[in-house]
């Protein structure tokens, strides 16, 4: 069955199905808007990450993500100033491995959870993965009928504590979120900006990330030269991390 | 050899050889990493109490490049141009790695120049066989002036077991290692439970034979902890921890205790004085965004006791980034102890200072 009936078939059952939904409907939706993100069983790709201070350009950050399975995850950070980082993240249990101390060096989740954009956002994107989701209700996001979930960690290294999510009804694409920490604080939102066929799925090319708690940054996220790719399990592997 | 000439031909040839960050991630035919970093640093000793030039000067250039054919050669090269003004200037090149590797399935195979770290500690480490020098006055190397050891090494993968087997040279090639001798050793590394663990065996020729073990775990969001336990001739123990706040910020606490024997025993060091016992804390913070104006500043402060002989090293850094290539630093430190019987104390300034620039591409 090719992707595109595939599509065409989950839209019509969420547009049927938009008016109510159980949690396990709505762990359902979550799953299928993940595909909008990842689209693959096992993928490489790149994301680019301006960061925004009032507006003005600054910082620029280059990775390369090659994710398996919803819980392996090794990103290759490429801009200059980093270069040479590696990022692993293993279910719960992550590593990095920086050029200087030039071993993986194990990291709790709250160390994920830097700079606009935390590592979190580039490597942990299965939301049905790491999040339980419940249903909230059904309302306009600007133009679009959306869905409203609300997620819930489900696991010590889910990088946010809670997530208000909304999907588009008629596809189950992520339209926006909002972002909090187990205290309560709303530390960010984001729009998910723009979509594109990407070898044979409709795609998230870009997004932007705006910090709730210093209103003038935002982060804009670019993903491009994504596609499905084999990669061996060996990949995964911390001793081996700083093999790109 | 003249060094200049040596840091100018990588710089200007690096302008020209950059990354392929647009290529296609999925091809599998070649691909190449490449890094250039030049430093530009000064330093001051203050209370200097012996002869010498209080004031320095260090130029510092690193090109590194890594190529990879398919998915089973390997070519990694990262070299230091040096050249150092204190009264008197030195130049040097440094061979940090520069390797060659095989992958046939679960099987890699390396031979050449290349940096192992096998300990699992942040400023000591006693599971560090292969190891460089481990400075905890400056445990991340932050200048990256170590450099590998000469080694063909097999490496094994099989699901969450990792064999590995390594023969280091005394120094075939690379002769400027006093007192290097040739090292076989084995580790076995394994997730349990979720404690990334390893052990390892050593034998060195015409020397001692070692085993130890380390691991790290990480307990719920905020907390991680890692031990090393060591037995060459006696026993050698690091246990250490790490914590994160809310905030970012990130303490670092290891205590350390090696035994009195010249292979752990710090360089200067009487061989009569006995068992020591050592602290470490580190508490950073990166990038201090809470503060209007300060996103792009990360600081740490550091702390390294000897409990034996009370003496004691405070070191301070910190650094701000200036658009996408350029970074500033200030590295301090301030030794504290009694002057001529602690192993602090008796190092013969009361302050350095170094101030320096990066530009990386």
């Amino acid at each position: 069955m090719s992707s595109k009936l595939v599509w065409m078939l989950a839209g019509c059952l969420w547009s049927a199905t938009a008016a109510s939904l159980s949690d396990a409907g709505a762990q359902a939706l979550l799953k299928q808007s993940d595909l909008r993100r990842n689209g693959w069983p096992s993928y490489v790709g790149r994301v680019k990450i301006t960061n925004y201070e009032s507006g003005k350009a600054g910082e620029e950050h280059l990775y390369q993500v090659s994710q398996k399975g919803a819980d392996k995850t090794h990103v290759e950070f490429l801009s200059p100033r980093e270069k040479g980082t590696f990022l692993l993240m293993l279910g719960d249990d992550m590593w990095v491995f920086l050029p200087d101390t030039r071993r993986p060096v194990r990291i709790t989740p709250l160390e994920r959870l830097t700079g606009d954009a935390s590592n979190g956002d580039v490597a942990r994107t299965n939301y049905a993965y790491d999040y339980d989701a419940a249903y909230q209700r059904r309302e306009k996001c600007g133009d679009t009928e959306c869905h409203v979930l609300e997620l819930t960690a489900r696991r010590k290294s889910s990088t946010y504590h809670k997530i208000s999510y909304w999907l588009r009804v008629a596809d189950a694409r992520p339209m926006k979120a909002e972002f909090y920490l187990t205290s309560g604080k709303h530390v960010k939102s984001a729009t998910f900006d723009e979509y594109r066929p990407v070898a044979g799925i409709t795609r998230l090319v870009r997004m932007t990330l705006y910090d709730q708690i210093r209103k003038q940054s935002h982060s804009v996220l670019e993903f491009s030269g994504f596609q499905p790719r084999e990669l061996p399990d060996k990949l995964f592997h911390q001793g081996r991390l700083d093999r790109f | 050899m003249n060094v200049r000439l040596l840091i100018l031909v990588p710089l200007l040839s690096g302008l020209s050889l950059a990354d392929d960050p647009d290529g296609a991630p999925g091809k599998l035919t070649s691909e190449t990493r490449y890094s250039l970093a030049l430093t530009e640093e000064g330093s001051f000793a203050a209370g200097l109490r012996v002869p010498g030039a209080e004031a320095g000067n260090m130029l510092l250039l690193e090109p590194t490049l890594a190529y990879k054919y398919g998915d089973r050669w390997r070519f990694s090269t990262s070299l230091a141009g040096l050249v150092a003004t204190k009264g008197e200037t030195h130049e040097q090149v440094r061979i940090r790695e520069t390797y060659v590797g095989f992958t046939a399935g679960d099987l890699d195979l390396t031979v050449g120049k290349r940096l192992l770290r096998w300990g699992a500690g942040y400023a000591f480490t006693v599971t560090g066989v292969l190891d460089p020098p481990r400075a905890a006055t400056d445990p991340t190397d932050r200048l990256n002036l170590n450099e590998g050891r000469e080694i063909a090494e097999a490496d094994w993968v099989a699901g969450k077991h990792d064999f590995t087997v390594v023969w280091a040279s005394a120094g075939l090639l690379d002769t400027h290692r006093p007192g290097a001798r040739e090292t076989t050793a084995f580790r076995y590394g394994v997730m349990v439970n979720g404690f990334d663990t390893a052990v390892i065996v050593a034998h060195e020729r015409g020397g001692t034979t070692f085993a130890g073990a380390n691991f790290t775990r990480v307990f719920g969001r905020a907390v991680e902890v890692h031990g090393e336990l060591a037995w060459r001739e006696r026993a050698a123990v690091l246990l250490g921890g790490k914590y994160t706040l809310r905030s970012g910020i990130t303490a670092i606490a290891e205590f350390y205790t090696p035994p009195d024997t010249a292979y752990y025993r710090p360089t200067g060091m009487p061989a009569s004085v006995g068992r020591q016992h050592y602290g470490f804390l580190r508490v950073g913070k990166a990038r201090l965004r809470e503060l209007p104006g300060w996103k792009e500043w990360d600081v740490t402060a550091s702390l390294v006791s000897n409990f034996d002989d009370g003496s004691r090293i405070g070191v301070f850094d910190a650094g701000r980034r200036f658009g996408n290539r350029f970074h500033a630093y200030l590295h301090a430190q301030t030794p504290g102890g009694k002057r001529s019987r602690s192993q602090f104390g008796a190092i013969p300034y009361s302050a350095l200072v170094s101030i320096g620039v990066t530009f990386q591409m």
